[in-house]
């Protein structure tokens, strides 16, 4: 039951430029996997369509 | 002990044991029975604590901390059992009469002669503000008086926590505000009271004379925390949760001291502008900024004071992150005021450390306003290459290690390559060689510490620069007769021993596969023992999380040439999965690079079935409902259900067009059941309800025919698929659309 650490961050930004390298790398995989999934149903998306055609 | 045995009903009598002490025993004995009691309250949860227990803990502890407790000790250690007993005490909270007997002790004791005493009443006021926000109305203008009187007259940790209390008000209020989203049609579970708007024409003036008690040299010690740090703060949350209001109230202050003679008044003035710029409109700051820039780059060069020029460069630093940027319809750097900026940053960053470290951050924030400018000319572009020379020089000073101005000047060229473009990338290139050199010099010097660190920011650094680069054609062509020599630099950081450059070099790999694209296949020999440690990386979990990152990009990168290292990589993800001891927050990630594997290697998944799909299957189970959970509990479960419908999404279009595509069949009934229940639940957000119905095309195309009927019968394929047709989410609507196409082809069959 010490006494509480009340230290606020001090003049220092919200986020770190580490974090926010982290989070870029995140979207950017989330990108690509929005990307070859959409690939995918594309791929199959024209298959669909050739007999029809 | 009663920690692991209340829970389980194991020492009932225990707290009717304690109790039965606080009243006639000897003061040391009554002292040790309410520590136990806090304790006791600290380590157990409220639920295993019968109202009846409650009370009577609650009863004992009030008594302890009334003015007729002679002994210091005893009502100290009541004081703080209190701050444990919070937690339980939401009905005596609820009822008018006990929170009124509570509180008055509570607000007398923060009157007690011993400083121990004031300190722990005002950190339970704290910790009420946060816990009982919405209880707080009658009593608030009693804890103004209280508060102001300590900030003002108390000592100094007393006074800490009386500025602690209204800095604890603003964080619900923004909290609550920020619920509102601004126009009042939100949902907050509780109404916000203004107590801040309230109080601001007396609030404001108590922090500002808390801005004047500076200490010498406060700058340079990096565990400093004072009263006028603490004000300071406080003042920058009172502007975040009343916005305009407090300008008027702010500016007089500044007027009046920006340019006396002592150096305490310039720092106070300076700090409170630099305080209040995020929170109030452009609109209100904009002109006041326009004003006052002159003067902060004059005082940034010229003031004789060290902590003023500290909060110069800081105050620069926060009107181009708040008030910069092409967002902003009135720019405050323009053609003309941008050489000036720019030279005396630069100087500054010659400047003493802690001073040089504030002109990095504001250079990271000015060349973060151009971020978004596109491939276009930018503003920056004619300093360019001096700007990247000078922080290249304050990386090098010998006194870079202090103030973390090292850290700020690799931050800032990091902003600046990330805002580079068709112009700048050319100087880029030619970033590379050099960042490697320093990256191969420290990994020839000893390893300590520091030389960590510094292999952490060079790695950080060439992420971003790969991450660049790769990012069109022609740059990537120019950054990839560095691969292999990057690639065997990133190798060797694994034998250090520090987390943070392992993370930051396997975040860097990550970038150099995206970029590399199937030719990063001649690195896995190598690389995969460090790809291995890191999945089994448990202790640094962040390390872990990224590695599975990693593993995605290199499934996308590699496609079928990864499957020779799937065996490896699938028997320690699934032991991630298992384990107890790794963070939960690894687990959505892991489901997900289930996905990237199955779309890889394709039909080769089907050894990996029997081992996946009943995890996938039990992981679903329990996050299908999340009835009663709290809004953290909602946002896991929705990363944990996106996690494992993105599996499924990616094991159906593997196995598409596959002769094997009937092994799925088994799985499918619970996977349409899985969806059904998450569309009956309602509480899906427009990530999970994208990947959801994209799971139910992508289940559609791949079993066809087969799954027809099955598809028919489900409650998705009818009212969760219309309403997504009809969504506003484009992403949403999108994945639908390919729903519908999918569904109607198999029920056609």
């Amino acid at each position: 039951m010490a006494p509480h650490d009340l230290r606020r961050p001090f003049k220092r930004p919200a986020i770190s430029d580490q974090e926010r390298r982290r989070e870029q790398s995140l979207l950017r995989q989330a990108q690509s996997r929005r990307d070859a999934q959409r690939h995918a149903r594309f791929l199959a998306s024209t298959a669909f369509s050739l007999p029809s055609e | 002990v009663a920690g692991i045995e209340l829970p389980h009903k194991q020492w009932p009598e225990l707290i009717a044991a304690l109790l039965s002490n606080v009243h006639q025993l000897p003061a040391p004995t009554r002292q040790a029975t309410l520590e136990t009691l806090g304790y006791v309250c600290e380590e157990v949860s409220p639920d295993v604590v019968d109202q009846d227990h409650v009370n009577k803990i609650l009863t004992a502890v009030v008594q302890g901390m009334n003015s007729t407790e002679e002994n210091n000790d005893v009502r100290l250690a009541a004081i703080r059992a209190l701050y444990n007993a919070l937690g339980f005490a939401q009905a005596n909270f609820s009822n008018d009469m006990e929170r009124d007997y509570i509180m008055r002790i509570v607000c007398e004791t923060t009157l007690s002669p011993e400083l121990k005493i004031r300190r722990a009443a005002f950190e339970c006021l704290v910790a009420i503000s946060s816990t009982y926000y919405e209880k707080l109305a009658p009593y608030i203008q009693d804890i103004f008086n209280i508060t102001a009187k300590a900030v003002r007259g108390d000592e100094e940790p007393v006074a800490l926590q009386a500025i602690e209390f209204w800095s604890s008000i603003c964080d619900e209020e923004i909290d609550i505000l920020e619920e509102y989203g601004g126009d009042f049609s939100g949902d907050s579970d509780v109404p916000c009271f203004y107590f801040i708007k309230q109080a601001l024409p007396f609030l404001v003036p108590m922090l500002l004379e808390t801005l004047l008690k500076q200490e010498e040299d406060q700058d340079q010690d990096e565990g400093a925390w004072n009263i006028a740090m603490a004000g300071g703060t406080c003042l920058g949350l009172v502007a975040r949760t009343v916005g305009d209001d407090i300008v008027p109230l702010v500016m007089p202050f500044i007027q009046e001291n920006i340019t006396k003679p002592d150096w305490r008044q310039r720092e106070a003035a300076t700090y409170a502008f630099g305080s209040i710029l995020e929170g109030p409109s452009p609109d209100k700051l904009v002109p006041l900024v326009n004003m006052a820039l002159d003067f902060m780059l004059t005082a940034l060069m010229k003031d004789p004071n060290n902590h003023v020029k500290d909060t110069t460069a800081w105050t620069l630093g926060r009107m181009f992150e708040f008030l910069h940027g092409s967002a902003l319809d009135s720019p405050i750097i323009t053609p003309k005021n941008i050489q000036q900026i720019i030279t005396v940053l630069l100087q500054s960053m010659k400047d003493v450390p802690n001073v040089a470290e504030k002109a990095c951050g504001a250079l990271y924030f000015l060349a973060q306003g151009y971020e978004d400018a596109g491939s276009a000319s930018s503003p920056l572009t004619p300093f360019f290459t001096e700007i990247v020379h000078a922080l290249l020089t304050v990386t090098h000073r010998e006194d870079a290690g202090e103030s973390r101005l090292r850290t700020a000047a690799y931050e800032a060229l990091n902003e600046v390559v990330r805002c580079s473009n068709d112009e700048t990338a050319p100087m880029v290139v030619q970033l590379v060689p050099l960042i490697m050199t320093e990256l191969h010099q420290t990994l020839e010097n000893q390893s300590d510490e520091r030389q960590n660190e510094l292999q952490g920011l060079l790695c950080g650094c060439l992420q971003v620069i790969i991450q660049k680069l790769g990012s069109s054609e022609l740059t990537k062509y120019h950054f990839m007769q560095y691969a292999d020599q990057i690639m065997g630099l990133f190798l060797r950081v694994f034998a250090s021993r520090s987390a943070t450059a392992h993370e930051e070099a396997m975040l860097a790999i990550g970038a150099l596969a995206y970029a590399t694209g199937s030719d990063f296949a001649k690195y896995m020999t190598e690389f995969y023992k460090y790809l291995e440690m890191g999945l089994q990386n448990f202790e640094d979990y962040q390390v872990c999380a990224i590695t599975v990152g990693v593993v995605g990009d290199v499934c996308r990168a590699l496609e079928e040439k990864i499957l020779p290292y799937c065996d490896g990589i699938m028997t320690q993800l699934l032991k991630d999965l298992s384990s107890n001891q790794l963070h939960r927050s690894v687990k959505p990630p892991i489901f997900s690079c289930f996905g990237d594997i199955a779309l890889a290697i394709g039909e080769n998944f089907e050894k990996y079935l029997l081992y996946a799909m009943p995890m996938l299957q039990s992981a679903a189970e329990l996050s299908a409902h999340t009835a009663g959970a709290d809004d953290d509990m909602t946002e896991y479960t929705n990363s944990l259900r996106n996690g494992i419908l993105e599996a499924y999404s990616g094991i159906f279009q593997g196995f598409k067009g596959s002769p094997k595509t009937q092994l799925l069949m088994p799985y499918a009934p619970h996977v349409l059941q899985f969806l059904d229940s998450l569309y009956m639940e309602k509480d899906m957000d427009d990530v999970v309800t994208k990947t959801a119905i994209g799971v139910l095309g992508d289940l559609a195309d791949t079993l066809g025919g087969n799954a027809g009927p099955l598809i028919q019968q489900s409650v998705s394929s009818k009212d969760f698929l219309k309403e997504c047709l009809s969504s506003d989410d484009h992403l949403v609507k999108e994945s639908a659309e390919w729903a519908k196409l999918a569904i109607s082809r198999a029920i056609s069959f």
